[in-house]
């Protein structure tokens, strides 16, 4: 009897892991009721719930850090610190072993496969101009990279240039590239950074309009914006393959996510592949959706999450947010203007990728002005742009920081 | 090539950053004397690299369009030119001609007031048809917008 009551979880627990433990049961309650991104909120939350359980030996944090799990490794050029895959694999736990897809960048990608074989590039590639707008709304990221920077001065919390890079990325708005970053710069920041970031992407309804509406006068609001032409096969298989080649040229560090995005998506126009198709739209991307939110969810350990940087994270993620929205939306009464009226500046909103949410905000909105307005097609555009926009960004991020 | 690097090495910035990465934690890292410069280097170069990129794909997208839709033409050019010009048509009268009618075509005449005698049918009411006009080209017609407002429901 003795030796089953020290063999409990009751015995390990600290009041840090009942904090975290009823973290898990809000966000489980925003997953439910509130219905806030639930296929990932969900997933995350219960794998808070099983890392903070003690004794249960599903994650084991000191595996993943290199000052606890270290090994020193030739390359060719350097000797450098990394970590022990090997002790991993003897000490993990399920979670553990499951979290390899994320350390190694696995599973980011895949679900990029999944939603590029899902996305219909058609409206960005019928008017091109989308791209800036897709472009704009990532200034979200570098001003909050400037404010988790500046953050340091406040004395209240501290971020290295990884960790306010990793930060920055949330106002991408966008679940997979945000969590590959982080696994890449700042693992340890992982947990707080993907429920923030998934936490406002169910919020951009409710942040979005008000910053449309204060940036935008009325007849801007109302412009209707002429019908797109049709794209034709030829020219999104092109698109798929161009894209690929131009952004992997470029910045090389953004070819993961931008080429199996294209692989996907070149897969599904292509017309040759439906069986893989439908796989990497259904189940593929269900399995890693699970092992993403779960894994994400167990890097969520006491001792990394109750800190002054999660609440610092949280109100810079909205930050990024906000900034970002406005910068889409001032972009796109710049190009309003040049554009002699042509263009409301509304799509530029739908610039911070969050597929398809923001697209639909801009639809929205646009018709509480003008209820025969249909601006949702053209939103695709820029919102499409915004999810290789904020790709390309993760790789800039990566390619300075990431050494 | 790696332009963001090169740009950051034009600046001599490169180096300087992994200098200040090596120190582990943040009170180290801010107090190195180029870590402003550093962090507004990597912001403004960020943001750069991002609007340059997606600008180049516009360029490229923006040239294919042209090429394809100039394509798309000469093909329809084409298929209008090898069609035999059609023999002319004898003009056949409208058989509802009320106010100003702009529907030369009977057929769809016939086809509306199948439709209002069947609904009339219905309700015990009569109606007739007192004209049958063309909306505004530029709005949507009724089965668009239903058409549309059934699609962008689930939005």
């Amino acid at each position: 009897m003795k030796v089953l009551v020290e063999k409990s979880g009751f015995m390990g627990l600290t009041w840090q892991n009942i904090v975290m433990i009823l973290i898990s049961f809000v966000l489980f309650y925003l997953a439910i009721v509130k219905q806030y991104e639930p296929l990932l909120m969900l997933p995350i939350a219960f794998g808070m719930l099983l890392t903070n359980l003690p004794l249960t030996g599903l994650y084991h944090a000191y595996l993943w850090n290199p000052t606890d799990n270290g090994l020193l490794v030739e390359t060719a050029t350097m000797t450098k610190m990394s970590l022990d895959y090997g002790r991993v694999l003897h000490e993990g736990g399920l979670l553990d072993l499951l979290y390899l897809g994320v350390k190694l960048g696995i599973y980011p990608p895949l679900i990029f496969l999944g939603i590029g074989s899902m996305t219909d590039f058609g409206p960005l590639i019928a008017n091109p101009k989308s791209f800036l707008l897709g472009a704009a709304a990532q200034g979200g990221i570098f001003f909050t990279f400037l404010g988790a920077c500046v953050v340091n001065l406040t004395g209240f919390a501290e971020f290295t240039l990884k960790e306010a890079g990793s930060i920055a990325i949330i106002g991408g708005a966008d679940g997979p590239t945000a969590i590959y970053l982080t696994s890449k710069l700042a693992p340890h920041l992982l947990g707080s950074i993907a429920v923030a970031a998934y936490s406002y992407m169910a919020l951009v309804p409710v942040i979005q309009p008000p910053i449309m509406k204060l940036l935008t006068t009325e007849k801007e609001r109302s412009v209707k914006m002429g019908q797109l032409r049709q794209v034709s096969k030829l020219e999104k298989v092109v698109f798929a393959v161009a894209v690929t080649v131009i952004v992997s040229l470029i910045v090389p560090d953004a070819g993961s996510l931008v080429g199996m995005l294209m692989l996907g998506n070149l897969m599904k126009e292509s017309g040759v592949c439906d069986r893989l198709v439908k796989t990497a739209q259904n189940e593929l991307m269900n399995i890693i959706t699970i092992f993403l939110g779960v894994t994400v969810g167990a890097t969520a350990v006491a001792e990394n999450f109750l800190s002054p940087e999660t609440l610092f994270i949280i109100v810079l993620g909205l930050i990024a947010f906000s900034v970002g929205t406005a910068c889409g939306v001032l972009l796109g009464k710049l190009m309003y203007v040049i554009s002699g009226g042509k263009i409301n500046p509304l799509i530029g909103s739908a610039g911070v990728s969050a597929v398809p949410m923001a697209a639909r905000v801009s639809q929205k909105v646009g018709q509480q002005t003008n209820p025969s307005n249909f601006l949702l097609m053209h939103a695709m555009g820029p919102n499409v742009a915004g999810v290789i926009g904020s790709a390309v960004a993760a790789g800039v991020l990566l390619s300075v920081l990431g050494k | 090539m790696n332009l963001a690097l090169s740009i950051l090495s034009d600046a001599a910035a490169s180096n300087v950053i992994d200098e200040i990465q090596k120190f582990a934690t943040a009170p180290e890292q801010v107090d190195h004397e180029a870590y402003w410069g550093s962090v507004g280097i990597i912001t403004l170069t960020g943001i750069l690299v991002v609007f340059i990129i997606l600008a180049i794909l516009i360029f490229f997208f923006w040239g294919m369009g042209v090429i394809f839709s100039a394509i798309d033409n000469s093909k329809k050019k084409k298929a209008v030119s090898e069609k035999p010009t059609p023999a002319p048509v004898e003009k056949v009268e409208p058989v509802v001609a009320e106010e100003e009618d702009i529907s030369d075509d009977d057929e769809i005449i016939a086809v509306i007031s199948a439709a209002i005698a069947a609904y009339s049918e219905q309700d015990g009411k009569s109606y007739e048809i007192r004209s049958i006009r063309r909306k505004d080209s530029r709005t949507r017609s009724a089965w668009n917008l239903a058409g549309i407002g059934d699609n962008t429901r689930p939005f």
